[in-house]
């Protein structure tokens, strides 16, 4: 019974969110990255010097994490504002729905949306290296541990815009999670930058900036899935890990922002 | 229906008479191409492998993938004008005279951005060393530092240093390759035999010989196939030449003419052409008499390459 009032509006929302997406033509992002990999698949083959599936692999993950970064950022930070903007909020916030349980449907349904996504343009990259294979190779299937991994790190840059979006514009919103998405992949850099400083109060600062933003380099894969290299399992358990600590603090600190708004 | 206004009429007009004036520009742009000095086209590229690698984020994989096919796009440009200019003929072997200055920069990169990324070092290892074999070594030994178990790799490098004459140091590499996990037999076998010969004909033959089993690349393998049939040609030349030398030793004179030596060519188990009777070589082309008949030379038209 509690389960059920707990979890049933957040399925109700997610549910709706989903449609809502689709009814945006969200997903045809897909189409273009069909005709990209067709195209890929046909031309490449003349450019490439025999490393077609290379760059089909390559090509394939990266359009699939950039379509989906654009889809989280985009759509993820007018979640809230076009319930805001719309006055739909008030009539769902009227109803037995608390505030933490609009925003975790609202980013479920953008999970389901981005998981469709990845779904679909996994399985295309795959039929496109089974057509430049000549047959179903071991790359076929190499390649979905890294879209695992690709879609692990599209939640936690959903949770990160929907953060955004819980107390800023659209615009500033997707423009801060852009950022966050770029330093999350320098995380590296940022690290042996803070190292290299002199100063205590300095490293101190970017140490802290380092271990708070998210590292989203555990999740690059995409060139070793290339040229056929399986992430181990305790690396995919940890970088699953990772995102759902990480969302699970994003969606807090969301929830904890979104209830002080006072919408009246 | 509504009569067209005056000033739909002005901006339609606007629109015709604009898109003739950019197809017109166009066509008087390509007719007139401008002349861009040959060494902006060559400058260094902007990005090192670093800086790209870290501007490319997680997408250093596609990156590295238009490094590379821009190498090819290089090379390919710089053959297509070499040909324009040398009546179409192209041979791999011409590589050197391409000045492909900016192909190091290019691999480097490409390699940087996708260590693992096998193609560019091979690519690298068949070309560089046409005219830098320190950009070839560099780049080999980038990638056996990045990929140490690779044994291709020690082949290619082995295979550099054996073209540049450092005999030792070829045995050296490819008996560090030998070593390695689902390395050949053969590679420890290369390694005895280019210390204990150095460049012999017979080590060339083997190393050319696993060069063209391994390639996958139809122009290398063609390339290493004419390496092999380079020396069978060196060999019939010297079997040809003690003829020639018989026969002027016994008549006091040069030959004048293949037919003057077709029974000791025949001897000697040498295809010879049907009409001329001049003996053939590994490609099929009649070989010609040089130094008044005294010597055997290659056929200008041979696809056998000279050096």
């Amino acid at each position: 019974m509690y389960i059920r009032s707990v979890f049933g509006p957040i399925r109700t929302i997610a549910r709706n969110t989903f449609r809502e997406a689709v009814r945006d033509r969200v997903l045809y992002n897909l189409v273009l990255f069909a005709l990209l990999l067709i195209g890929g698949a046909i031309f490449l083959g003349e450019l490439s010097g025999g490393q077609e599936a290379k760059i089909i692999v390559d090509l394939g993950l990266s359009a699939t994490l950039l379509f989906g970064v654009f889809i989280a950022i985009f759509v993820g930070v007018g979640l809230v504002y076009k319930e805001i903007e719309r006055r739909t909020l008030y009539a769902i916030l009227s109803k037995p729905v608390g505030r933490g349980q609009f925003l975790a449907g609202k980013y479920l349904g953008l999970c389901l949306t981005l998981l469709v996504n990845v779904l679909i343009m996994g399985i295309g990259v795959s039929l496109a290296l089974a057509y430049v294979e000549r047959g179903w190779k071991p790359i076929v299937l190499q390649i979905w541990p890294a879209l695992v991994l690709i879609y692990l790190e599209l939640t936690v840059i959903t949770g990160v815009a929907l953060l955004f979006s819980s107390f800023s514009t659209p615009a500033v919103s997707a423009l801060l999670t852009f950022l966050v998405f770029i330093i999350g992949h320098l995380s590296a850099d940022l690290k042996s930058f803070a190292a290299s400083l002199g100063g205590a109060t300095a490293r101190w600062f970017f140490s802290g900036l380092y271990y708070l933003l998210p590292n989203l380099s555990h999740y690059s894969f995409i060139t070793a899935a290339a040229h056929g290299y399986v992430p181990s399992f305790g690396a995919l358990l940890l970088a699953l890990l990772y995102a759902a600590v990480y969302v699970t603090v994003l969606l807090s600190a969301s929830t904890l922002i979104f209830s002080q708004r006072n919408f009246k | 229906m509504k009569a067209p206004r005056k000033t739909d009429l002005v901006l339609a007009t606007l629109i015709l008479t604009g898109l003739a004036a950019v197809v017109f520009l166009a066509h008087w742009t390509d007719s007139h191409p401008r002349q861009v000095p040959s060494q902006s086209s060559e400058e260094e590229l902007y990005l090192k492998g670093a800086t790209a690698k870290r501007m490319s984020l997680a997408f250093n994989g596609i990156a590295a993938d238009w490094y590379w096919m821009r190498s090819l796009q290089y090379v390919g440009r710089k053959v297509v004008s070499y040909g324009d200019t040398h009546e179409g003929r192209f041979e791999l072997d011409d590589l050197g005279a391409l000045d492909l200055r900016l192909l190091p920069s290019l691999l480097r990169v490409a390699t940087t951005l996708d260590p693992q990324f096998m193609a560019p070092y091979e690519y690298g290892a068949m070309i560089l060393p046409t005219f830098d074999h320190n950009e070839a070594i560099a780049l080999l030994q980038y990638g056996i530092e990045q990929n140490p178990t690779a044994w291709r790799l020690y082949q290619h490098l082995g295979y550099i240093y054996w073209q540049n004459g450092e005999y030792s140091k070829a045995s050296e590499t490819y008996g560090a390759g030998a070593k390695l996990p689902g390395a050949p037999k053969w590679m420890a076998e290369m390694s005895a035999r280019t210390a204990a010969e150095g460049g012999s004909r017979g080590a060339a033959r083997e190393m050319y010989q696993h060069l063209f089993d391994e390639a996958k690349d139809e122009q290398v393998k063609q390339m290493f196939e004419r390496r092999l049939m380079q020396l069978d040609s060196f060999d019939e030349r010297d079997r040809i030449r003690r003829a020639l030398a018989d026969y002027a030793s016994r008549y006091r004179r040069c030959a004048g003419s293949w037919r003057d030596v077709t029974a000791q060519l025949q001897v000697l188990q040498l295809r010879l052409e049907a009409i001329t009777l001049a003996p053939v070589d590994p490609s099929g082309t009649p070989y010609v008499l040089a130094k008044q008949g005294c010597d055997v030379d290659l056929n200008p038209r041979s696809l056998i390459p000279y050096k």
